[in-house]
């Protein structure tokens, strides 16, 4: 009888347990939320001065944590403690609560993942997200208040139908980051065409330079440069290459452009260290640092690691040649700040997004740490950057091209990764340049996000 | 016969409620995942949009065609085959030494157990810096001239993944097998030595056979972790270089994830279960079989 009831009051219990726990969870969750939410939309703060008479209604409203989803590049993390002091300052009833994730890997995933559940109130990524989460109606129009603050460049590739949804914070410039003193001892110059790298890369196999620092270890490296290789020899002449690949108008295995931008990771990887597929990007970038290499196919995330590890270095950027001596230099809307459709709590969410976009201690603070540059209107950075001589001058020159405009038709995941997977077993040998080409014309159905 | 009869009845209603809560937690974590699973195979689902077009069985046709997922498999199946060898011989031979009664046992036990305390993630960068940066260090010191980097290699990553993976899981399986080791009588040892038995037939005649329900758990445990290995691997190599150590697991996930096809990913996950099942039931009945006749 005692074991009958010992058994029965087990039963009741483990049963207890699990219907507690389960129901426990939402209704905290629940309560966490769902009274800040309402009070906070309903109330309107009087105006301090005249910054906060534009300030959102729940400037001085009660308490309100706001989620966060940031998909980060490696130069971002840490930019989050610096936002949350800049509100606390400004709307101290405000909380943001973080979860920051590489946007390389887990941000998509985690976004997927919020679909099923509700998305968060903020979500940072990069302004090809945008397309991506736009087109299934998921992210609220971001107010013409904070988009006035930006450059009217960053809009266009934020903007679906019409309507604009992301705020497009700093921006990246990719190419072909070179050591100034390097070229100068060696009197190269900064090659416009496939010719004159060429002989760059001769001169350096004859003087026991190795011509590029790489890290292909990293496939998302590959991926990158391919689609710089493409915004030059490929978008530069068809730009709406993306939309015909998938119309069956162009494809890899006969377009001799995109042949020749995918060529150019072997020109790399046969000018680079034998060991690239065992080398990381700090590592690689420190070997160019300390000049073991005359080049780089990068982007702005590496002057972060150029100038930790000498302050002094001199570099300069180009774009990396196309077959018609006319590359312009890659520009990419790095951080863009999206918000839910369905937030709760719009008027906290416009409290961030006008210290995002109006407190420009913090832009500036954000721009010197991630080594980027300001995509808002009177905002300019102060880190010390060599290459921002080159870049005004092609920007003077109207050589500067928006990468957004190959990742919204050839998207990242799924496409691109997917692709450098490939090209990179094609370096490795295990695949021939065919097959390279023939597994992108058959991965067709996964170029769009839509 | 019927009091008897009602006895048993009130006792399979108690064994029923006691797995009550087992059961709901297997059915909501379990069963129903892999319900949907195979329901989304079916699909050409893409995670995101609300229309979930039904395709019928061409996801599990496309797999067959799909020279990604191939790969994928070929390496999955190289890496558990060298993992289940190479973890049990040496598991065994370790648990065997220690339980010889060498000196200072307890610290060698310790030192062979704590990498599988470190996560596989952390294992997995400890493996790429090492074969990247440190070993080489020993060739410039010695002057000599390994090859060490064996995860940028298609040719080599294979053994770079499997000596890191054994170096985290030598230990925990070591000491299953220490455990086993330490239940054989030793009077089963003393009349082997009287019937005139060396070391060797003492070893393969009444080790092995007592070890059977440890060799069963340690093959079994090896052999569906190595089919689900994943996490070493995003850390280490990503899956390459190339697609050279892409697993079945990554594949899924970059596929179904990244790649925006979770219809298609679910066909793959399926198939996975599929084969993981047969492949522990294979193997717990040949090898419960052993443990008979033992």
């Amino acid at each position: 009888m005692k074991k009958k009831l010992l058994s029965a009051i087990l039963c009741s219990a483990m049963a207890a347990g699990m219907l507690t726990g389960c129901g426990g969870g939402a209704d905290d969750g629940g309560a966490a939320q769902t009274p800040a939410a309402e009070p906070a939309a309903e109330e309107e703060a009087p105006a301090e001065d005249a910054a906060a008479e534009e300030a959102p209604a729940a400037a001085e409203g009660e308490e309100v944590t706001l989620t966060v989803l940031a998909g980060q590049s490696t130069t971002d993390a840490g930019i989050e403690d610096m936002i949350d002091a800049a509100l606390a300052e400004k709307y101290p009833n405000i909380t943001l609560e973080w979860e920051c994730t590489g946007w390389d890997g887990e941000f998509h995933p985690k976004m997927q993942q919020y679909m099923q559940s509700g998305l968060p109130d903020i979500i940072i990524g990069k302004a090809q997200d945008v397309n991506t989460y736009a087109s299934q109606g998921l992210l609220g129009e971001i107010d013409a208040t904070y988009l006035d603050r930006g450059l009217d460049a960053a809009r266009e590739n934020v903007t679906f139908d019409g309507k604009t949804y992301g705020l497009v914070y700093n921006a990246l410039y990719q190419g072909v980051y070179y050591n100034k003193a390097m070229f100068a001892e060696n009197g190269w110059s900064v090659p416009t065409t496939q010719e004159e790298l060429q002989a760059i890369v001769d001169d350096c196999n004859a003087k026991g330079i190795v011509p590029f620092a790489s890290h292909m270890v990293d496939t998302w490296s590959i991926g990158n440069v391919t689609m710089q290789f493409m915004m030059n020899d490929v978008f530069n002449n068809t730009p709406d290459w993306g939309d015909k690949f998938r119309a069956g108008e162009v494809t890899f295995a006969d377009d001799k452009a995109a042949q020749t931008a995918y060529s150019y990771n072997k020109l790399i990887f046969d000018n680079t260290y034998p060991e690239t597929f065992s080398t990381e990007q700090t590592d690689c970038d420190a070997r160019m640092v300390l000049g073991e290499a005359a080049m780089k196919v990068s982007g702005s995330w590496s002057i972060q690691n150029f100038l930790d590890i000498d302050e002094n270095f001199d570099f300069g950027i180009f774009p990396f040649p196309n077959q018609t001596g006319d590359s312009k230099l890659i520009f990419e809307p790095n951080i863009a700040i999206m918000t839910s459709a369905e937030t709760a709590h719009q008027d906290a969410v416009n409290c961030v997004l006008d210290v995002l976009s109006g407190d420009k201690e913090l832009a500036v603070e954000i721009l010197d740490f991630t080594k980027t540059a300001s995509m808002l209107k009177d905002v300019v950075p102060t880190f010390p950057n060599p290459s921002q001589a080159d870049i005004d001058e092609y920007a003077s020159k109207g050589m500067i091209v928006d990468v957004t405009l190959g990742n919204n038709q050839l998207v990242w995941g799924g496409f691109q990764e997917e692709n450098a997977a490939d090209i990179a077993a094609y370096l490795q040998g295990d695949i021939s340049f065919e097959e390279c080409l023939a597994a992108s014309d058959a991965r067709v159905g996964s170029s769009s996000a839509q | 016969m019927n009091k008897k009869k009602t006895m048993q009845d009130k006792m399979n209603f108690q064994y029923f409620l006691l797995i009550i809560p087992g059961m709901v937690i297997f059915t909501i974590g379990v069963i129903l995942p892999l319900l949907l699973a195979f329901r989304y195979s079916i699909t050409s689902w893409d995670g995101m949009s609300v229309e979930k077009e039904f395709v019928g069985i061409s996801n599990y046709i496309n797999l067959w065609k799909d020279a990604n997922f191939r790969q994928a498999w070929w390496f999955t199946i190289k890496f558990t085959i060298a993992n289940t060898i190479v973890q049990n011989v040496f598991a065994l031979l370790f648990a065997v030494a220690l339980d010889s009664g060498i000196k200072a046992q307890k610290i060698y036990r310790t030192i062979l157990f704590i990498p599988c305390l470190v996560s596989a993630v952390i294992v997995g960068f400890v493996w790429l810096k090492l074969y990247s940066n440190v070993l080489p260090e020993l060739n410039e010191i010695f002057g000599t001239n390994i090859n060490f980097l064996l995860f940028g290699d298609g040719k080599t990553v294979l053994s770079g993944l499997v000596i890191a993976n054994n170096w985290q899981w030598i230990g925990y399986w070591m000491l299953i097998y220490l455990a086993g080791l330490q239940s054989v009588p030793s009077d089963l040892y003393e009349a082997a030595k009287v019937d005139g038995a060396n070391a060797v037939q003492r070893f393969f005649s009444v080790t092995i056979p007592m070890l059977a329900p440890a060799i069963t758990i340690c093959v079994v445990g090896i052999t569906t972790g190595s089919l689900k290995v994943y996490d070493l691997l995003v850390s280490s190599t990503g899956g390459g270089p190339g697609r050279a150590s892409t697993s079945v697991i990554q594949m899924i996930y970059s596929t179904a994830i990244s790649g925006r096809q979770y219809g298609y990913g679910s066909a793959m996950s399926v198939t996975l279960v599929f084969i993981l099942l047969l492949v522990a039931m294979v193997q717990v009945k040949g090898l419960k079989s052993k443990e008979v006749q033992s």
